[in-house]
């Protein structure tokens, strides 16, 4: 394990080395058919139920279709587009997003770490420490979100009774402007800080001790050994655990849609929750799906300058 | 045979490693302490809110909107676990059926990823095939799409196909989308299998599929194992498509009816507890049993170690 | 191909127009019943009613039609629209009879998704029996005037659970007697709420899901004097926040709110219900048909007996101000387009079964609230919950929001906006503005071409 982590995404090396030798052609042949008979019943049914439909929303984008209506499918070309791209309402919940993405993340990312370093350090109950603290990842986000909605209940919750015990204010949670939206990004990071840890602290039991040792012979002090030997290896995982938790944490509805269902007003309303509202409340079907789709272009884009970035990151 | 895939997979941080730093100089006791303290304060708050439903879910629904809330010096009382299985009216629950038809679902959709992935997993692993890394990200990348944007199109496929409603439909979306992470997954652990084993088993005669079949699968057993429990756990929890795709009693999965337990005319939080532990039970038990391969399974096989 | 060939089977149902209608009509005469077995399914949400109507439906509809099963399918209420049109929107129903809310009838019928009754209520159904405005409320589209039906409109649905607010107050904290007018209510609160640490003023409905938010507005409109729009010219700005509006928005976020519990900002139905149980609230508002819960005492601290509470617990019908109109609440049952035509028959059937006189006694006294005059006046009914007498005074004075196929995006509007006022994130008058504003933008926008539902 002193190889790093890799990840198998760029690691041409070992997928090359499996690649058996090719032994004239009639065997190539029978290894293509091979693989082409293993390959294609999964292939088409993700052509079926994941390209074909982007490609039958792609199409309905483009026209003012409604599910319910039965109307007629007429062509507005990009007038969907420009609607959602410049409707005000739609700049609103891409700010709430942004912020809920942003804040969720970098919460988790440091609590996570921090999680795993301190774990990292014990000699002792690690197991039982990380198998505990995975709990929260693991249930039902209806689970959760229905549970924090009991437990942040200004009323009758058990967190304002604590407080309240402890001589604090009652907070409404749920209900303010900004607690609401800092609410949201609270669950969330219980959530999901465990997903972080777990990443995390493969990363950081990963690195070779003997980097450790040498630095302390040369007696580094503790933070230069840290961000010299530890971090550079843990890094890259970090960012790929990261780029996972932003993309799951942008495409966030059920929380939403359990804890706050959008509100106060439409203050915790995400990207997800609009379309969704677009969608199945006027079932207006045709900008839904070019909302949808721009959604997914942006994940797309995203994605892959990010993951241009990390590459570059290796390189270096 | 001398490589097991379990070997082969370095065993999870979650057991018997050594650390990698012995607190080598610096520190001391007193840092130790503290940090001892501070993982105790972390584990307790991320670990309150389970405890807590699990108190709830023991508590008379009088006791659980008592304020100040009661932690100790309440009524035990196993009733709300009744309800979860048996009707008031006797006879079984809304919810147990909707609890069977999560295993149905979880069930066939898990066992259809495996079998599409499996395959699909050795040949990428095995073969040199035109643009793989593209299809390989293609793959991965129809999992990144927003379900609320995926579930628009699905449902007007599925209305004209008579999915809508059905557990069918359902299997298929969730096959669909376990399927890209099960062939990254499976496909990792295939790389780690040597191809000269197969190599040398066609050298004795047998045919390529035969080296698969008894040379290679045998070894990947165990990593099947924990993905097909990954994808398991995956359409156990999935919430969006079966609150769109489903709406009568009889093909519901759990997450929707759990969610439907509230906004009534008064809840029943004791219920709503209680149905959530027993929900989440089996997730964290098939969790415990894949604990060696979590990294992979939470990255869709993206990171491993 | 697929694609294309899929998109015009979709689009069958041609242009679609808010004023053509294109439900299809049910038989005047009930067709014959089957003798085979039959299972009859409704849809609603999941709330002590939906199961009242199974039991009930089963143990007497049976007697008549003893090859017939009720089911009642349920859904979450947040869920409840979206799940019935979703399904609609299908073409393809696992219910025959649909319980729509009054505001759902106008989506419903210009999509064609619910048949027209209007023969069939003609031939099968005494309409002299019934309060003119419940028919009209629960099945006549385009919408009635309030108070009134029109005889030449036609009907899509027929009652099936009658519902308007209730106030319920503390007797032992308020007195015995319940205020009178929206001032008096709002003083009796202040008081009660300054005598009684730790038990707030008010407790209603404020959340941004259902139409929570709204109908608590709406209601406030109505004894102001406001209205929510002039139907006639579909114009909702200008109307909905005018002086009366404004006072009634004023009212309600800032002599009413501050009387709520801290928090309260995303309460329903069932938050309301657990307050007045906990001792919580002096004065509360919520569903007749949601308050047969606070009657147990296995749910509430206010007795150990349904007469001890009783001794606490008032229900009285809402105070006036400047009007005595009350929210217009319950559901009609509306048959599928798409259920099976041997259903369709079975649904008419029930329907006429239903709305005979002794039925519709019996299903008072089972925790229903009938629609029929002489069954609301009856004593199975008056005595069946403390809460009845409210509903039958209430009859008169009752006001629905807007039935128009847009519905469900005037109400998110108007929930969103007013729930915003609530907690703070928006000014009162900005929020009745925009209210207003982009509920008009929606009204005026069915002809527009894309971008639409933003």
């Amino acid at each position: 394990m002193s190889d790093a982590v890799p990840l198998t995404t760029d690691r041409p090396g070992q997928v090359a080395s499996v690649t058996p030798p090719a032994r004239g052609r009639s065997r190539r042949l029978s290894d293509r058919k091979l693989a082409v008979a293993f390959i294609a019943p999964a292939l088409l049914l993700l052509l079926a139920m994941s390209v074909f439909p982007l490609l039958w929303a792609l199409y309905l984008s483009f026209t003012d279709y409604s599910a319910t209506r039965g109307g007629s499918g007429s062509f507005v070309w990009f007038e969907n587009y420009t609607a959602v791209l410049t409707s005000a309402q739609v700049h609103l919940r891409a700010v709430t997003t942004l912020i809920y993405v942003v804040g969720a993340v970098v919460l988790q990312t440091v609590l996570g770490f921090s999680i795993a370093y301190l774990i990292s350090r014990r000699t002792h109950g690690r197991g039982l420490l990380t198998t505990l603290f995975l709990i929260p990842m693991m249930l039902s986000p209806v689970v959760v979100g229905l549970f924090w909605r009991f437990m942040l209940d200004a009323q009758f919750g058990v967190v304002n009774s604590m407080l309240g015990s402890l001589g604090l204010e009652q907070v409404e949670w749920l209900t303010r402007q900004r607690m609401a939206l800092a609410s949201l990004i609270m669950v969330d990071t219980w959530q999901w800080t465990p997903f972080i840890m777990l990443i995390a602290l493969a990363g950081l039991t990963a690195v070779p001790k003997y980097l450790y040792e040498a630095a302390s012979i040369d007696r580094a002090s503790e933070w230069f050994r840290f961000r010299t030997i530890t971090l550079p290896l843990v890094w890259p995982l970090l960012l790929i655990a990261v780029l996972f938790r932003a993309i799951e944490a942008f495409r966030l509805f059920d929380l939403v849609y359990i804890l706050t269902s959008g509100g106060p007003g439409v203050s915790t309303e995400t990207l997800s929750f609009h379309v969704y509202k677009v969608a199945f409340l006027g079932f207006n079907t045709g900008t839904a799906s070019a909302y949808g789709i721009l959604m997914v272009l942006v994940v797309i884009v995203l994605t892959q300058l990010y993951l241009r970035y990390l590459n570059k990151l290796k390189e270096d | 045979m001398a490589v097991s895939v379990n070997e082969a997979v370095p065993a999870s941080p979650v057991r018997d490693r050594t650390p990698p730093a012995r607190r080598i100089g610096g520190g001391g006791r007193g840092r130790s302490v503290l940090e001892i303290a501070l993982l105790t304060v972390l584990a307790v708050v991320m670990l309150f809110p389970v405890l807590w439903m699990i108190e709830t879910s023991i508590k008379e629904n009088r006791d659980v909107y008592a304020v100040p809330a009661k932690f100790v010096d309440f009524q035990v009382t196993l009733a709300h676990y009744r309800d979860v299985f048996v009707d008031p009216g006797g006879g079984r629950s809304a919810l147990s059926v909707a609890f069977l038809n999560s295993v149905l679902v979880a069930g066939v959709s898990t066992v259809l990823a495996t079998l599409l992935g499996v395959p699909a997993a050795w040949a990428y692993s095995r073969f040199a095939l035109k643009a793989k890394k593209d299809q390989l990200f293609f793959i991965l990348s129809t999992r990144f799409m927003p379900p609320v944007v995926v579930v628009i199109p699905i449902f007007l496929m599925y209305r004209q196909v008579g999915l809508i409603d059905t557990p069918l439909g359902l299997i298929l979306i969730y096959t669909a989308f376990n399927l890209p992470f099960t062939i990254w997954m499976i496909k990792g652990f295939v790389d780690e299998v040597p191809a000269e084993y197969e190599d040398a088993a066609m050298l004795d005669g047998y045919t390529r599929l035969q080296a698969f079949r008894k040379f290679t699968l045998p070894l990947l057993v165990p990593g099947i194992a924990a993905t097909a429990v990954f994808a398991l756990i995956f359409s156990w929890n999935e919430f969006v498509f079966a609150i769109f795709l489903t709406s009568s009693d009889d093909v519901r999965t759990a997450p929707p009816a759990i969610a439907g337990l509230i906004g009534g005319t008064t809840v029943d939080w004791g219920l709503v507890a209680a149905s959530s532990v027993v929900f989440a039970l089996p997730v964290l038990v098939f969790a415990y049993l894949v604990r060696r391969h979590l990294v992979a399974g939470v990255t869709l096989g993206a990171v491993r170690r | 191909m697929l694609l294309v060939g899929a998109t015009m089977t979709a689009c069958s149902g041609g242009e679609d127009d808010a004023a053509q209608v294109s439900a299809p009509k049910a038989p005047a005469t009930i067709p014959e019943l089957t003798t085979d077995p039959v299972t009859l399914s409704f849809v609603w949400f999941e709330w002590p009613p939906a199961q009242a109507l199974e039991k009930f439906a089963n143990e007497e509809y049976k007697k008549v039609r003893p090859n017939a099963t009720i089911k009642v399918n349920t859904v979450p209420n947040a869920n409840w629209h979206d799940a019935m049109f979703t399904q609609f929107a299908a073409r393809k129903t696992d219910f025959d009879i649909a319980i729509l809310d009054s505001q759902h009838i106008g989506e419903a019928v210009t999509n064609g998704n619910i048949l027209d009754l209007t023969d069939f209520v003609k031939k099968n159904i005494d309409v002299n029996a019934y309060d003119p405005y419940l028919l009209a409320a629960y099945g006549q589209f385009p919408q009635a005037e309030t108070g009134k039906r029109d005889e030449n409109a036609s009907l899509y649905g027929l009652p099936l659970l009658g519902d308007t607010w209730t106030m319920i107050y503390r007797k032992d904290l308020i007195g015995d007697q319940p205020p009178q007018t929206w001032d008096e209510m709002i003083s009796a609160a202040q008081k009660c709420q300054t005598d009684h640490p730790g038990v707030s003023g008010l407790a209603f409905h404020q959340a941004n899901g259902s139409d929570a938010a709204a109908v608590t507005y709406n209601t406030v409109n109505g004894v102001y004097g406001g209205n929510l729009w002039d139907a006639k010219a579909k114009k909702i700005e200008g109307v909905l926040n005018d002086a009366a509006g404004q006072e009634a928005m004023d009212v309600l976020v800032n002599k009413m709110k501050p009387l709520t519990a801290k928090g309260s900002g995303n309460w329903f139905i069932d938050e309301v219900n657990a307050a007045v149980a906990q001792g919580k609230a002096c004065i509360a508002f919520n569903w007749i048909a949601a308050s047969g819960g606070l009657l147990d005492p296995k749910q509430s601290t206010l007795g150990k007996s349904k007469e001890e509470i009783l001794g606490k617990l008032g229900f009285a019908t809402l105070p006036k101000q400047k009007t005595d109109l009350v929210p217009l609440g319950g559901m009609g049952m509306h048959v599928s387009a798409y259920s099976p035509a041997a259903n369709q028959a079975e649904a008419l059937n029930f329907m006429k079964w239903f709305e005979q006189a002794d039925v519709q006694k019996k299903w008072a006294a089972a925790g229903g609230v009938p629609s029929r005059t002489d069954a609301i006046q009856s004593p199975e009914f008056l005595n069946a919950g403390p809460f009845n007498q409210v509903y039958a005074d209430s009859v008169p004075r009752m006001r629905d929001m807007w039935n128009v196929p847009q519905y469900a995006r005037l109400v998110d509007i108007e929930n969103t906006g007013v729930n915003a006022a609530l907690n703070g994130a928006k000014k009162p008058s900005d929020a009745l503005n925009d209210i207003a504003r982009e509920q008009q933008a929606v009204l005026d926008s069915s002809g527009k071409k894309g971008g639409g539902g933003l």
